[in-house]
């Protein structure tokens, strides 16, 4: 079985910024286990990398902050970083680069994101979000059966 | 030649958001340089109301870089309302939470932030001043990074439950035992660890030959230096006497009491910045301008404590017979840190009653005030509080490491900026050293940016040639 590393990103503190960590335990609470590593981090980290290299498919969680509230969108990553300057905060691309040039490895990545609403300050999720997650959530299963089986699945 | 003002905004590979400004004269010469810190936080004044025990929780929320040292200042703070001295074990595992975050705290700084000026070179080309230019050139160099910041954060999420903003140090002590998996599961990590940091500092070492020019510019004046030390004068980030020494190495005063931080440290506020300028008071303002943070630490204490480290030490001190004044020797002071926490931790982790689990003493508030302070990565670190007959928070005030070294930084930038940027040439390279002496201090911005309300603030609306069109001052 193909080893799938879940990478949920946000800030729970946040309202709908939280959204990826949400989904996080909602998938830690349905997916079979051992099918995938879930873990959760406030951003994405060049550490993430050598936990990537050790993956045969990466799925980045995020929030995003552009484009309809609610809206779920899943996208492969592309092979090249797209960070010029960083500090400690990356793209998952360059995350993906970094294991790549790195430790050698190649996974296959996706990034899923729900698109928020309200990034203010407090830990509830906008109504919008409330009633997408489970697309959200539903998207990522359908993401990890596939690639449990095929590490190199199209776009659902 | 009109004046002119080079703005560099915003200042990056930093924690935070900052801009530069230059002000030149009609010769293209520079004549003024600052530090401007344009991001707001405010957490003095929304913790305000909030009961004391939820304040190292909150106070961990300010910062994603050293939520640690935060915690641990404010329970220390707490403990003082609490009057209760806390259980021995309970004191070395806060100590060893607190060296797992400075390792990859000056991890990051290092290998992250300014590993590419160090590498590449500060007049590289700006696409490839990254990580991806370090692990093209030097890939060992980009893993071990890696690695140690790993192994600082993995120590942090094994004590604290999680990486980031953990709550596990608590008011009266630490809110669990460390179990033997998780010592023994750190202690394995140790001699990696202490290689990585050995043969960092032996590429540093060799790395700084072609840095004398930056050396001989970048803050490299007399000023006073700020650190807390051992009652034996020894490095240490938990606990112990406020240490100030001068330029020339010797000691203006020796052992000042944490508690009594406002007798000695003034906070001025100028209109230009979010951050506040913090002074030695005997000596006035601007003129007790003093650094703190990890070239400080060495160059006021008279030893480590471990073997290795006290051998890089000696080294160190052989770099000036003063005190070593460059701020450049920033990075170097990092790495012997790095390699002093790593020896430190084994020491802490091996002794025979780290495992106890007596790790918390209980209390209700017994003092209405409290102070809290300790050694963060970047510096000295006070929280101070005053409780009401509930527990609630009435006041607080934060002193920050970054706010500590804010009058250096603005000097530190006036003489880089004197000395490599000239009005009729500029190139990348000379805007780079003006930032890279800032990434020197490795400032969090997020930390040292904590008042609301009671700033002053100025906005001006300037034209092409500098000339104010309007204005709005809150005094």
């Amino acid at each position: 079985m193909a080893r799938v590393l879940i990478i949920a990103c946000g800030n729970p503190l946040r309202c709908d910024d939280g959204a990826a960590w949400h989904a996080a335990e909602a998938l830690r609470r349905t997916l079979p286990s051992g099918q995938a590593e879930i873990l959760c981090f406030h951003q994405f980290t060049p550490e993430l990398a050598e936990a990537a290299s050790h993956a045969d498919a990466v799925i980045f969680l995020d929030a995003a902050a552009k484009g309809t509230p609610g809206q779920v969108v899943c996208e492969p990553v592309g092979s090249e970083a797209t960070d010029s300057h960083f500090s400690h905060h990356l793209t998952p691309a360059t995350v993906i680069a970094l294991a790549r040039q790195l430790y050698g490895a190649s996974p296959q990545a996706f990034v899923v994101s729900l698109c928020g609403e309200c990034f203010d300050h407090g830990e509830e999720l906008s109504a919008v979000v409330v009633a997408a997650l489970p697309e959200f959530v539903r998207t990522v299963n359908q993401l990890v059966s596939q690639m449990s089986t095929n590490p190199s699945p199209g776009t659902p | 030649m009109e004046r002119r003002t080079i703005i560099i905004d915003p200042v990056t590979r930093i924690e935070g958001h900052s801009k530069i400004t230059l002000h030149l004269n009609e010769d293209g010469q520079v004549e003024d340089a600052r530090f401007h810190v344009t991001q707001f936080r405010g957490f003095e004044k929304f913790c305000e109301g909030r009961p004391y025990t939820e304040m190292p929780s909150l106070m961990a929320r300010i910062c994603g870089i050293c939520p640690v040292s935060h915690l641990i200042a404010s329970a220390k703070a707490c403990d003082e309302l609490l009057a209760v001295r806390i259980p021995p074990v309970a004191e070395q595992l806060r100590r060893i939470f607190g060296l797992a975050q400075v390792v990859q705290s000056h991890a990051l700084s290092l290998f992250h932030l300014s590993s590419p000026d160090l590498l590449l070179g500060m007049d590289a080309d700006p696409a490839k001043s990254n990580l991806f230019g370090v692990l093209e050139k030097h890939p060992q160099l980009a893993r071990d990074g890696i690695r140690l910041r790993q192994f600082g954060q993995q120590i942090i999420e094994r004590l604290g439950g999680k990486r980031i903003h953990p709550a596990w140090v608590v008011p009266g002590g630490v809110s669990e035992p460390l179990s033997q998996d998780n010592r023994d599961a750190i202690l394995k990590g140790i001699p990696e660890a202490l290689a990585i940091a050995e043969r960092t500092l032996e590429w540093f070492k060799y790395t700084i030959e072609g840095f004398r020019e930056e050396i001989k510019t970048f803050g490299n004046f007399p000023t006073l230096f700020m650190a807390i030390v051992k009652p034996d004068g020894g490095l240490t980030f938990y606990d112990g006497k406020v240490r100030i020494g001068d330029a020339s190495g010797k000691l203006v005063a020796p052992g000042l009491e944490p508690s009594r931080y406002f007798e000695y440290i003034g906070e001025k506020v100028e209109s230009w910045s979010y951050l506040k300028s913090t002074y030695y008071k005997p000596q006035g303002y601007p003129h007790g301008i003093y650094r703190v943070g990890p070239l400080a630490r060495l160059n006021v204490a008279d030893r480590c404590g471990t073997p290795k480290a006290d051998q890089e030490l000696a080294e160190f001190h052989e770099l000036q017979r003063t005190a070593v004044l460059s701020s450049f020797h920033y990075h170097h002071a990092r790495l012997v840190e790095i390699l002093y926490c790593v020896e430190r931790l084994e020491q802490l982790l091996t002794h025979a009653d780290i495992l106890s689990k007596h790790v918390r003493a209980e209390a209700r508030p017994n003092t209405m005030e409290g102070i809290g302070a300790c050694e963060a990565p970047r510096g000295t670190l006070f929280h101070h509080y005053k409780i009401d007959e509930q527990g609630l928070i009435r006041w607080a005030n934060l002193v920050i490491a970054t706010g500590h070294n804010n009058l250096a930084m603005n000097r530190s930038i006036l003489q880089v900026a004197k000395h490599f940027v000239h009005g009729n040439r500029l190139t990348h390279g000379m805007l780079n050293r003006v930032e890279a002496v800032i990434r020197t201090y490795d400032p969090c911005l997020s930390c040292s940016t904590h008042a609301l309300g009671e700033m002053a603030l100025q906005i001006q609306l300037l034209a092409p040639n500098g000339e104010v069109l309007d204005e709005a001052v809150r005094p």
